[in-house]
């Protein structure tokens, strides 16, 4: 019993470090994705040119190759980051790709009535946007976001590639050392916990936004 | 009040209006009528630029039509188009608030006064989809209403209704002729734009065909086109 009180210990300071990746991936790549979906859906084609390309790339490509891209390869050109900010810098522009696109879509699925509608009644642009299109927009991209915020958990698991002691290199460590099967199971339980919370944090936002459906 | 002058416009090769002219006087109630595709809702559109025209000119209180049109100009759609995320309250103060700048308790009291107009009082805390197609109407014209435009465009407003909610609407919209506001009407009721209108415009194929007192254009049409027209949906 003692036994399994400390490891779990040890793992969840791993676990910290998963957790603050985790939070400030998600806290900076829902704005990011926003105004790179409102920039997509503009007229500006050079612009939607732009964030097309930028989807295209990390959207394409394997995530564990753009986190050595930004951790190994960078510095061989002089650009040093530490192995945490790499791994959130790398998170972040790579999970803003996807909900850029699902945001996007979220937008282009409102009625073209509604944004008739609010320009009739004399509303800019900015005020059917936020007043308007975004909040109907959102209900509908709670799914996928919810989605996102879960491949996210064990995305972060990546990061144990480039030495981070995260949640599962923590166990792995512990594993290796007293080879027992205890440590991973710690860290399954670990993981559905998250997931679990996220699931019912996203239900919960689901229930707020069903208003007026 | 409104003044078109040899208005064109194109959607690619396929010419929707072609050389329309008509001048609508303050307070008027001009009715278009037609059949489908005939350019009705696209002259519509263009008086408020949700459509953009290829040549000629609008002018709406002696200036030319820009961005600024829908302070002026209200609209009714066919299909209501109301904010499902809003109550009726909500969906009425909105713009009053946001792009007029009134305070919430003023705007408020605007809406008040003109939900119990269209009679939808008892609905004002509920959200659209809980309403009836005539109802969702009657607050889509309360929410026209409270920016209190100097003329009001409706386009086709009974068209997506059930046969048994029409009268609602158009009853609301015959109380409104009494008031000084402009009013243009794209409808297929021909009795009610009988009844409503001041002056009647048929259109067909992007052009206007004939103008004219409801009456007179009703009982004895000049053109064939009309005619025929007529004696297929009366």
């Amino acid at each position: 019993m003692e036994y399994i009180l400390n490891t779990t210990k040890f793992i969840l300071q791993g676990t910290l470090t998963t957790i603050k990746l985790y939070t400030i991936t998600a806290i900076l790549c829902i704005p990011l994705g926003i105004l790179l979906a409102l920039l997509k859906s503009s007229k500006s084609s050079i612009l939607k040119n732009l964030v097309g390309i930028y989807t295209w790339i990390f959207r394409g490509t394997p995530l564990l190759l753009q986190l050595f891209f930004v951790y190994f390869a960078l510095p061989v050109i002089g650009i040093r980051f530490s192995q945490f900010t790499a791994a959130a810098l790398t998170f972040v522009i790579n999970y803003a790709a996807y909900l850029t696109e699902i945001f996007r879509a979220g937008i282009e699925s409102i009625d073209k009535g509604q944004f008739e509608a609010s320009k009739a009644l004399g509303m800019s642009y900015k005020q059917t946007m936020t007043r308007i299109i975004i909040p109907q927009a959102i209900r509908r991209v709670i799914p996928p976001c919810s989605n996102e915020a879960i491949n996210l958990v064990k995305d972060t698991a990546l990061v144990a590639a480039i030495g981070m002691g995260d949640l599962l290199r923590s166990a792995k460590i512990v594993m290796t050392r007293d080879f027992t099967i205890i440590p991973f199971m710690i860290a399954i339980a670990l993981y559905l916990l998250m997931s679990s919370l996220i699931v019912t944090f996203f239900r919960k936002l689901e229930e707020k936004y069903s208003i007026g459906t | 009040m409104i003044k078109i002058n040899n208005v064109y416009k194109k959607f690619g090769e396929l010419e929707v209006l072609e050389n329309v002219t008509i001048d609508i006087k303050k307070g008027e109630i001009v009715s278009i009528i037609g059949p489908s595709g005939s350019g009705k809702s696209t002259l519509l559109r263009c008086i408020n630029k949700l459509e953009d025209i290829n040549l000629g000119d609008i002018y709406v209180d002696g200036k030319k039509i820009d961005k600024n049109i829908s302070k002026k100009v209200g609209m009714v759609f066919q299909g209501f188009n109301l904010f499902p995320h809003k109550t009726v309250l909500e969906n009425v103060i909105e713009a009053p608030i946001i792009v007029k700048k009134l305070k919430r308790k003023k705007a408020i009291a605007i809406a008040d006064k003109l939900l119990k107009k269209v009679g939808l009082t008892d609905k004002k805390d509920v959200y659209p989809s809980k309403l009836s197609g005539g109802q969702k109407q009657r607050v889509a014209i309360a929410r026209a209403l409270a920016m209190e435009p100097e003329v009001l465009l409706f386009d086709e407003p009974t068209s997506a209704l059930d046969p048994e909610l029409i009268g609602e609407v158009l009853n609301v919209i015959k109380e409104l002729a009494n008031e000084d506001i402009t009013m243009v009407i794209v409808t297929h009721q021909m009795q009610f734009a009988k009844e409503i209108s001041d002056r009647i415009v048929f259109m067909d194929e992007g052009k206007i065909i004939e103008k004219g007192d409801p009456k007179q254009l009703f009982n004895n049409p000049n053109e064939k086109r009309l005619r025929r027209f007529l004696k297929r949906v009366i």
